[in-house]
């Protein structure tokens, strides 16, 4: 097998980075008839496998789940997971025959093996889902030619894919046909009926590609979306212990700011989330954020590159084959650190005062989300994609890191997010390291405000707020976010 | 003569930027349990969060606790609205959770609750369990937050608060979502507690009171006033007399069949633990059904399966409106031709729409609003918000408003499309007297036009007068069907009392 997205020409290779299109609600008028009546069955019964499962069928689907031998005889999670809400469970040998469409929701490095273990026993003309591009691009794996080869991926944990579903809504979804195997011209059907039967359809669709989800997903994971967090809260850790803040204090200001300022981004995007800090404080991170850009934006190119030319996907297999060295070893280090062994303390925090005392991180995921969002559509890849893996996901990895810290989050995503995550950590400390002895308790751990008076010079004001504004992912968010959640502006307002 | 216990001057009180309390002086002395009355949104649970000093303290409520007690020196206030947080601190859950076994481990046991709960205030462990036994609490001691019905949460905030015995303990409806029995058990609790020295001031609407109960005020215009008992009627309630809206008027649409439910052999079970067994239960097109059993008998699960809400349903043999279930009909359509009202539906409602959003959401089922209704259903919905006497709060998000009214504008969601069968349960808790009645008033008329009813009502005084069957539960198992000729009397020895008149 060799890298799908190296066989191809020039040509071919922009077509297919270049794919999307925010798909309009009247694409799905159909329902989910295109699946109605036929046999689905979903490989593995993890967080996503079983909730997609209960939504379709909830929504009138046929869905089994097949595991494989061991799984089903030890009992393990999967098992019990499908088995106690009243699925049918079986075999590769049992269920994959009968199944219309296959959809294979196991862990990216298990797709070559599931993948080879089913093809054989897959019906003519049968569908096979993903809801990752990584195989079939990076991988290059060759699926036969009567088989349609379709993705749907929800841009969600698998619990909210379900608690959305059940609340009469839905999660933003991403669906693409691969041109190498859409034999009967079926495969955009299918993809849309089963976005209606997760209730995806009603948060948005993107109707993408292949190598355009691998190549922008990859990107937004290891830049802004896990590798920038995590280098971040680190440093911001490290900075106020050194400085004399109380560690439980800036324990709990790291774990929890990312998302209370997180969640100001998602509503309203990067001006947004600035707007949350005072005048003083917003030119501050403006102008640190500028100065992180220009520092940082070599390496968000170099993993662009590697990502693109598939350097980053061989070395991530080498390790793979290695047993997983480096992810094993890097791992360990993460839980390790100062910041994870030191508990949040029991401190109140009001909502504000995470801006006001945490000006950094604002500076931070300023610089990270446009930084990976320029990097992307420089590379060709379509804005509205770009927009997806940085500004959109950001908030739902900050919430991860609320939950548990850095090793949580790292044990939450994917390995493939994890290997690029550690990654880029590692090259970015050292490069930040000058910036970093500029820093002083005013931008982490203390109230940015204190002792200045607030007075801004009006000119400079009008010309960040105008720079924040008109920045490209501001103007595709604002749309899109528009969009996607159609009410959910309402119901904030 | 010693110190008043409370004594609060001239309080002036807010709620969302309403005065609701003006000026109001109350004096507690020593000895003394008050039952607190009044309408919705009168400010008794305002006035209920002020004398606990809970996110304000005001400097004429004073409080003068008993330095000779051993009871704890504290004002207790236990919330007519309950809380709970998974393992990680976060609370975003949603109804259907809990009948997802892989979704329940998130949560604590209630054992571990209970321990977190004694060791914060010092308590005595073995003392609990009596409290337990007594509120039917014991068995349920290895399950997890979630798993829960609204009446065993209840339970577990009064046990807490029973186990305390603070010396001033301040319940705001507490019987919401309690069976008769728990409900007698838990005035002998607080008959108890008051007799060892803690002083009551209960929030209720209810009749069947602690004997320890020996004053009683009600807040009118954001005053105390003292009334007695006897001035405590529900024969003077006015009761309102606006049209029904007329599209509630027109005849409901039937589906084809005139069977709604057919249920056979049905079983649920988590684990080992079997929570219905072998049920068997049909209901026919336009039947008025009252479903009664203990707490923890089985009625939420059974209704779940009805409204699609639970996963189990595809492992069992039943058909809902005609349709064998999981024959390929999707949680929406059967959704769609149900008005559902229940004390978890409230709790896990969006609780950042406004009044006027979450009526809308009715004619889609959703919890909050995610698409523009159009004209006619926005019609219909102005004219139910009139005719439950929400105009002014048609804008005014959930969260700002008292229970009641959220409560009177899920009302208004269930019934707004007219559906076709009406589940409520317990429709009525947190409701005042004369807004009871106003339901009740209107499901009855409904009703005339061929609605099918199944009804869930632990107190028998707000059970409207259509009912013509009933189906009782006990312990996830049916203990008997029968056809009412007259509104349902309960007998003693199903734990059910009448309401002495």
């Amino acid at each position: 097998m060799s890298n799908y997205f190296n066989t191809l020409p020039l040509r071919e290779k922009l077509n297919q980075l270049g794919v999307c299109d925010f798909m309009d609600s009247s694409e799905f008028l159909d329902g989910v008839n295109a699946l109605k009546g036929k046999k689905l069955v979903i490989v593995g019964c993890g967080a996503q496998g079983l909730n997609q499962g209960l939504n379709l069928r909830d929504s009138g689907l046929n869905v089994a789940y097949t595991l494989r031998k061991e799984a089903i005889e030890g009992k393990r999670d999967s098992w019990k997971n499908a088995t106690e809400n009243n699925f049918t469970v079986g075999t590769y040998e049992e269920l994959i025959p009968t199944a219309d469409v296959v959809i294979n929701l196991t862990p990216d490095k298990q797709h070559t093996a599931v993948v080879t273990a089913i093809m054989p026993l897959m019906k003519q003309g049968a569908t096979l889902l993903y809801s990752h591009g990584f195989n079939i691009v990076e991988e290059g794996m060759q699926i036969r030619k009567d088989i349609t080869v379709i993705m749907v991926a929800p841009k969600c944990p698998g619990s909210e894919v379900r608690a959305e579903y059940v609340r009469g809504f839905g999660v933003p979804t991403l669906i693409a046909v691969h041109p190498e195997n859409d034999p009967e011209g079926k495969g955009l059907a299918q993809a849309k009926a089963y976005c209606v039967g997760t209730g995806g359809h009603r948060a948005g669709v993107l109707n993408s590609s292949f190598v355009a989800e691998v190549k922008s997903d990859l990107m937004g994971e290891q830049t802004i979306l896990c590798g920038l967090l995590q280098t971040g809260s680190i440093l911001s850790f490290d900075k106020m212990i050194e400085k004399g803040i109380d560690a439980g204090y800036a324990s709990k200001l790291v774990q929890y700011g990312v998302e209370v300022i997180t969640e100001a981004l998602k509503h309203g995007g990067v001006s947004g989330m600035m707007d949350r800090l005072s005048n003083v404080a917003k030119i501050k991170a403006f102008e640190i954020s500028e100065e992180l850009k220009d520092i940082m934006r070599p390496l968000f190119q170099k993993h662009q590159d590697d990502i693109m030319s598939g350097e980053f996907s061989r070395t991530m297999m080498e390790d793979w084959a290695a047993g997983d060295k480096n992810l094993l070893a890097w791992r360990a280090a993460t839980g390790e650190t100062a910041f994870e062994k030191t508990p949040a303390g029991d401190v109140k925090i009001g909502e504000q005062e995470y801006f006001d005392n945490y000006t950094l991180m604002v500076a931070f995921v300023r610089a990270g989300v446009e930084l990976a969002f320029e990097t992307m559509v420089q590379a060709g890849i379509k804005p509205e994609s770009a927009y997806y893996e940085s500004l959109h996901e950001t908030p739902l990895i900050a919430n991860t890191i609320a939950r548990k810290k850095l090793f949580e989050m790292n044990r939450v995503i994917s390995d493939t997010a994890e290997y690029g995550c550690y990654l880029f950590d590692y090259a970015c400390k050292p490069l930040l390291a000058d910036f970093m002895t500029k820093v002083d308790t005013d931008l982490v751990g203390k109230n940015f405000n204190e002792g200045k008076d607030g007075s801004v010079d009006n000119r400079t004001l009008i010309a960040i707020n105008e720079a924040l504004r008109s920045h490209e992912v501001e103007v595709v968010g604002a749309r899109l976010r528009k969009a996607m959640t159609a009410m959910k502006s309402i119901k904030t307002a | 003569m010693s110190q008043p216990v409370v004594h609060i001057t001239e309080l002036n009180l807010k709620y969302q930027h309403k005065s609701v309390l003006k000026d109001l002086n109350w004096t507690i002395n020593r000895n003394e349990n008050w039952l607190l009355c009044g309408t919705s949104g009168s400010g008794k649970t305002s006035l209920a969060k002020a004398m606990a000093g809970i996110g304000h303290s005001y400097s004429n409520i004073e409080i003068n606790f008993n330095p000779e007690s051993s009871l704890p020196a504290m004002a207790y206030y236990v919330a007519n609205w309950f809380q709970f947080k998974d393992l990680e601190g976060q609370s975003n859950f949603y109804y259907q959770q809990r009948y997802n076994k892989q979704a329940t481990e998130t949560t604590a046991t209630i054992k571990a609750e209970l321990e977190s709960f004694g060791k914060k205030h010092s308590l005595t462990f073995s003392e609990v369990d009596k409290i337990l036994n007594a509120l039917g609490f014991l068995e349920l001691k290895n399950s997890t937050l979630i798993q829960l019905s609204s009446g065993e949460h209840k339970k577990l905030q009064l046990v807490k608060a029973l186990w305390l015995k603070p010396q001033l303990l301040i319940l705001d409806l507490p019987y919401n979502g309690l069976d008769v029995l728990s409900r007698k058990n838990l005035n002998t609790l607080l008959e108890e507690i008051t007799e060892a020295g803690t002083q009551l001031i209960l929030i209720s609407n209810e009749t069947e009171l602690p004997s320890c109960i020996n004053r009683i005020a009600i807040i009118e215009d954001g005053k105390i006033v003292e009334i007695s008992a006897d001035e405590r009627t529900w024969n003077d309630i006015e009761v309102i007399d606006k049209p029904v809206p007329s599209f509630l008027s027109e005849a409901v649409v039937n589906s084809s069949s005139s069977e709604i439910i057919r249920m056979i052999n049905v079983n649920i079970s988590y684990g080992e633990k079997q929570v219905l067994k072998n049920i068997n239960w049909e209901v026919k097109a336009g039947e008025k059904w009252v479903l009664h059993g203990h707490n923890g008998s089985g009625k939420s699960t059974l209704l779940s399966l009805i409204c699609g809400d639970h996963p189990q349903a595809y492992a069992n043999n039943f058909h809902l409106f005609g349709n064998k279930r999981g024959s390929g009909e999707s949680i929406w359509e059967i959704k769609e031709r149900i008005g559902l009202i229940s004390p978890e539906l409230h709790w896990y409602f969006d609780p950042s729409a406004t009044v006027w959003q979450s009526i809308v959401s009715g004619f889609y089922d959703s919890s909050g609003l995610f698409c523009d209704p159009g004209y006619s259903k926005k019609a219909q919905t102005d004219e139910l918000i009139h005719y439950f006497g929400l105009d002014e709060y048609k804008n005014t998000l959930m969260n700002e408003l008292p229970l009641g009214k959220q409560r009177l504008a899920l009302l208004a969601r269930t019934i707004v499309k007219n559906p076709e069968l009406l589940i409520l349960d317990e429709p009525c808790q947190g409701l005042d007297q004369q807004q009871t009645l106003h339901f009740n008033k209107l499901v009855d008329e409904l009703c005339k036009n061929g609605t099918t009813l199944i009804y869930v009502g632990h107190f028998e005084s707000q059970i409207p007068g259509c009912i013509e069957k009933r189906i009782l539960l006990e312990n996830g198992e049916v203990n008997s069907v029968e056809i009412l000729h007259k509104k349902p009397i309960l007998t003693k020895n199903e734990n059910y009392v009448t309401r002495s008149k």
